[in-house]
């Protein structure tokens, strides 16, 4: 048998590279024939070249400066001339374990829907669903590039969780939505409950044994949002177009504009809406009410709800809506029921806190920012399901892995960032970017930091307390609103998380944020802290685009920091028309 | 039987072969953003819809009058 | 029409926040507390021993330091507060009775706590917490919060008589005043009215502005002065239109559509009378605070009530107000920035015409209102559009 021959195998794959070049300069008709330079320039590099290092780079992928990831991308589009090359064990683990993996899985978690064919009618029938769910592996792709070993595992194990409970939230609403059935208002449409993303979805564990509550806006705006930002700009617009003005918070615009070009599924006999967190909320709450045109509880929390006095209102209001289930459904609220899933919920926030122990005082951490962020949010916003918990005890074993072995996950990491505010959902992996371009880990965020609460189960009332506390902690509600005490909670966080950076999220539509931005402008000063405000309008790319926004990045640290990109190629590129 | 293992082998392996290439060239997410996505959009750009503006606004009943809730739920 | 009796002296007044009437009282002894919502229930800061002054911003031009802390993208109200607050306009203030009801205002209240800003020792900022529902719950949430927030405070702090006996004497107070504006506010049902929205809208302000005390007697020569009043012989207005929406304390921004040619016949905004200016009922067995609360929640046509009923309630009582102000159409206009009435102005825009067969104009405008042009083109289009609609019918009918 022929034995291979690595060195010639390699020495003709640069040959066909410079021969390609040679073919496309002949094209351009501005350099004829270069052929003698070019054997000469293959000549030289064999001698030069490294194998050991080419070897090297091969089993074990290239070292951080030298990726040239900004190269992979194929013009504007995002795409890639071809997915990255993380060494052997890396990138098989990528191609098995997450992308053969998830799309198997994504058919397997389709086939278990209650009516596995309504995915084709939700693809043909509504744009957030045909337009963005299919191109869920670039949104991981996004979000993992340049992750190694540990780090790529835990992160994706989270991408994972949410793509499961992503299907299985837009299978139950296609199952119970009318719009598919023909009208038909079946089995699963009477045992639906529709809430708004905002309110979460432990309010409804009392009837999780007999009824399934999706919220509303969660897979048609927020998930889409961070697949393929471009569905959104649809809802925004189609807002805009019947009068609304172009300031208003635009994830309240998509979520009402969702209704506007009737791309709602129609799925439950109720709907539950809420304050959270912000003027815009109670408005959309208003549009929810006129389009879907059925019994509407809205369950407002307090907004001052640091006092004490406020805490009774909130707990009554739950319990109005608990009432109002009861009296829509004509089934009681199960305590047994409540308290199962409420001690489930508590084990998953049990491991959130030893992940930020984690985070805040190791290098260990192997989630990246993004998939910290997104998972967080998702899990703690739609309450107790089992994948969460099977997606914990993957990464607990990843986390104990790291700790024991005291592997540092980011190990180029030069500034350990914390990100304030809410994030832009168009580019929430611009954390990705920031480490593999700058060395900018972002450690925790803001949204990661909310519903910090375990509940009680010992007696209702404790329950209730801690339900009450719970929801008045949601995410952007917890520190944006209520007193400015809560945002400024930042400099807490910064310490505890031991980061000497802050990523300043600056949402140019949250007049929350916008009107204490001077206070934070003061206080940087004051407290000598490097912070870099990033503009941008959450789910509208057109208002700031991700360019910009890595652009900002990049001027900050060339010239406050006065620092190198570990990855010269990711500064300036221009992903302009990708997902 | 070993002739089928065999065969069976290779067209697994082939296939295998084929869907590494599919992935290390990307070719799931270029097959998405050249074909299937403008052909999706132009559909959900033709598609009739309904004017949600339309619907009524009409007077509601309170939902959950005081006189309803009183008692507590459980406890 | 001949001028009225004080009209000149309101429109002086409300040239300042510290004006005239409010300097009186402070060298009175009198405690002054600001306020921006109609949901601080100004009739518990006008207890003895303090008044009420809701806060405004009158001559505003470019709110630049404000800007530096609220960025230019926030209502202009919030940053206009902010900048007078920084220029010394209301250093006169010994309290700022804070509500969270609409974002901005609450961050403009933040600042006050935050920063040095208003330059009296004695000055303290304290925020209620204020229930999105009109339901038992919330009135009782409503209560335990007035109780907590506004009347302790002020009795810990000011040694200010919280007691029912005083609370009651304030509503008897309130409701006099009341009294008085709603009798002014009923001359603009007639055909001919011997008041202009404008000079209405003068007198409203100043009755939310100035301690009631000092203004009461005033109003009341307003009152008498109007009923020997004599209208124009000849109409000079085209229409007859409800202004509705958002902040509005310009009463130029009035006189604008009045010069256009439609005469605001009442006035359902932030700083309007409808509601505003009703009557404080106390029922038989609850106390004057309960009493404060319910009403404040109950009267309140506020976008930011959330029950679905209320949603829908509020444009009946606009569509009642044109019924029964006799008025052509809605102007409904909305703050730059305000995110519930940016909302609401959108589902009113498409309902009172569709539904109430209501010609509505909706537009949105800025608290230094620059766009005086371009408003007055839309203004002038609409009153034009319900002349052309009101020929129409007449034709119609002529035919029939």
């Amino acid at each position: 048998m022929k034995k291979f021959n690595l060195r010639g195998f390699l020495d003709q794959f640069s040959a066909v590279q410079i021969g390609k070049k040679v073919v496309r300069d002949a094209n351009d008709g501005t350099i004829h024939n270069k052929r003698m330079d070019m054997r000469n320039d293959i000549q030289e590099r064999r001698e030069n070249r490294d194998w050991n290092k080419v070897w090297n780079d091969f089993l074990y992928g290239k070292p951080h400066e030298e990726r040239r990831l900004g190269d992979l991308y194929l013009g504007n589009t995002g795409l890639y001339k071809h997915r990255e090359w993380r060494g052997v064990k890396d990138t098989f683990y990528y191609f098995h374990m997450i992308w053969m993996y998830n799309y198997v899985h994504m058919v397997m978690d389709i086939l278990k829907g209650d009516e596995p064919l309504t995915f084709f009618k939700g693809v043909w029938r509504y744009r957030w669903m045909g337009q963005t769910y299919l191109s869920v592996m670039h949104w991981f792709d996004r979000g993992m590039e340049g992750l190694r070993g540990e780090a790529l595992k835990a992160s994706a194990w989270h991408y994972r969780g949410m793509v499961s409970e992503t299907i299985r939230q837009f299978m139950r609403m296609f199952s119970a939505d009318k719009k598919l059935h023909m009208g038909e208002e079946n089995q699963y449409w009477k045992k639906t409950i529709a809430h708004d993303e905002t309110v979460s979805g432990n309010i409804f564990y009392g009837w999780r044994d007999r009824f399934d509550d999706v919220a509303l806006q969660m897979i048609p705006y927020f998930v889409s949002c961070h697949v393929n930002n471009k569905t959104v700009l649809n809802y925004i617009d189609a807002m805009q177009s019947i009068g609304l003005p172009a300031d208003p918070c635009p994830m309240c615009q998509a979520e009402s504009g969702i209704f506007v070009l009737d791309d709602y599924p129609d799925y439950s006999p109720v709907m539950v809406t809420s304050n959270e967190a912000c003027d815009g909320s109670v408005a959309t709450s208003i549009i929810t009410d006129w389009f879907l045109d059925r019994p509407l509880f809205a369950m407002p929390q307090p907004m001052r709800f640091d006092d004490p006095l406020n805490h009774k209102h909130c707990m009554e209001e739950i319990e109005q809506c608990w009432k109002f289930i009861e009296k829509e459904t004509g089934e009681p609220f199960n305590w047994e029921e409540f308290k199962k899933h409420a001690e489930a919920q508590n084990e998953l926030t049990e491991f959130e806190r030893e992940k930020w122990d984690v985070a805040a005082n190791t290098p260990y951490y192997p989630i990246n920012g993004v998939a910290q962020a997104l998972y967080r949010i998702y899990y703690s916003q739609d309450g107790d399901r089992p994948i969460w918990h099977e997606v914990d005890s993957h990464v607990k074993k990843i986390l104990n892995k790291c700790v024991e072995n005291k592997i540092e996950t980011f190990p180029k990491t030069r500034h350990r960032a914390i990100a304030w505010s809410c994030a832009p959902l168009y580019y929430s992996n611009w954390c990705t970017w920031a480490y593999n371009c700058w060395g900018i880990n972002t450690i925790i965020n803001m949204d990661s930091l909310m519903f910090d609460k375990t509940i009680r189960t010992d007696t209702y009332e404790h329950a209730l307390d801690d339900l009450a506390r719970y929801n008045e902690l949601a995410p952007m509600r917890s520190m944006a609103v209520g007193g400015h005490e809560h945002i400024f909670q930042l400099w807490d966080y910064m310490e505890k998380f031991n980061c000497d950076m802050v990523i300043m999220y600056d949402q140019l539509q949250c007049k929350g944020m916008q009107g204490i931005k001077g206070m934070f402008e003061d206080e940087f000063r004051k407290r000598n802290i490097h912070a870099i405000w990033v503009p941008h309008a959450l789910p509208d790319k057109r208002t700031v685009s991700r360019k910009e926004i890595r652009s900002i990045i990049n001027d900050y640290m060339t010239t406050v920091m006065g620092e190198e990109p570990l990855d010269p190629t990711l500064v300036d590129f221009d992903d302009d028309a990708s997902w | 039987m070993k002739k089928f293992l065999g065969k069976l082998l290779l067209i697994a392996g082939i296939g295998y072969v084929v869907l590494f290439l599919v992935f290390y060239f990307d070719l799931d997410g270029k097959f998405l953003y050249y074909v299937w996505e403008p052909n999706a959009v132009a559909r959900y750009d033709k598609m009739k819809r309904k004017d949600n503006t339309l619907t009524p606004y009409t007077d509601k009943a309170n939902v959950m009058p005081d006189s309803e809730v009183k008692e507590r739920t459980v406890g | 029409m001949r001028d009225l009796k004080h009209l000149l002296k309101y429109d002086d007044m409300l040239q300042e926040a510290n004006n005239e009437l409010v300097q009186q009282a402070k060298k009175d002894g009198k405690r002054a507390l600001g306020y921006t919502c109609y949901f601080m229930p100004e009739v518990l800061l006008d207890l003895p021993g303090c008044f009420s002054v809701r806060l405004r911003a009158p001559r505003s031009t470019s709110p630049d330091m404000a800007t530096y802390y609220m960025s230019n993208r926030t209502c202009m109200y919030g940053r206009c507060l902010l900048e007078r607050a920084m220029e010394g306009g209301f250093n006169f203030l010994d309290a700022q009775m804070a509500t969270e009801t609409c974002t901005v205002t609450c961050r403009f209240q933040e600042h006050l706590q935050m920063m040095d800003v208003i330059k009296n020792p004695d000055f303290f900022c304290e925020f209620t917490d204020v229930p999105f529902k009109k339901n038992e719950n919330s009135i009782e949430h409503f209560e335990t919060q007035l109780q907590a927030h506004v009347l302790d405070p002020l009795k810990e702090r000011f040694g200010i008589d919280t007691s029912d006996e005083a609370i009651l004497k304030a509503i008897e107070e309130h409701n006099e005043l009341c009294r008085i504006i709603k009798e002014i506010g009923e001359y603009r049902k007639k055909e001919n009215p011997v008041l202009t929205g404008y000079e209405f809208q003068l007198i409203m302000l100043v009755s939310l502005c100035c301690p009631k005390y000092l203004i009461i007697p005033m109003l009341k020569e307003t009152l008498e002065d109007l009923k020997t009043r004599k209208p124009d012989e000849k109409n000079p207005y085209r229409v007859r239109v409800v202004l509705a929406g958002s902040e509005n304390d310009d009463p130029d921004f009035t006189k604008l559509i009045e010069d256009c040619g439609a005469l605001v016949v009442a006035d359902r905004h932030c700083y309007g009378s409808l509601p505003g200016r009703e009557e404080i009922e106390v029922r038989e067995g609850e106390t004057p605070l309960r009493a404060v609360a319910r009403h404040y929640l109950e009267y309140n046509e506020c976008c930011r009530f959330m029950e679905q009923h209320s949603m829908r309630q509020r444009k009946d009582y606009i569509a009642k107000l044109v019924d029964e102000y006799k008025a052509d159409g809605i102007i409904v206009e909305s703050m730059k920035f305000c995110e519930y009435w940016s909302y609401e102005r959108t589902i009113d825009t498409l309902i009172f015409p569709r539904d109430y067969n209501i010609p509505t104009c909706s537009i949105e405008k800025e608290y230094v209102n620059n766009a005086v042009g371009q408003l007055r083109t839309r203004f002038q289009a609409f009153i034009e559009s319900i002349e052309i609609k009101k020929i129409n019918a007449s034709k119609e009918e002529e035919v029939v």
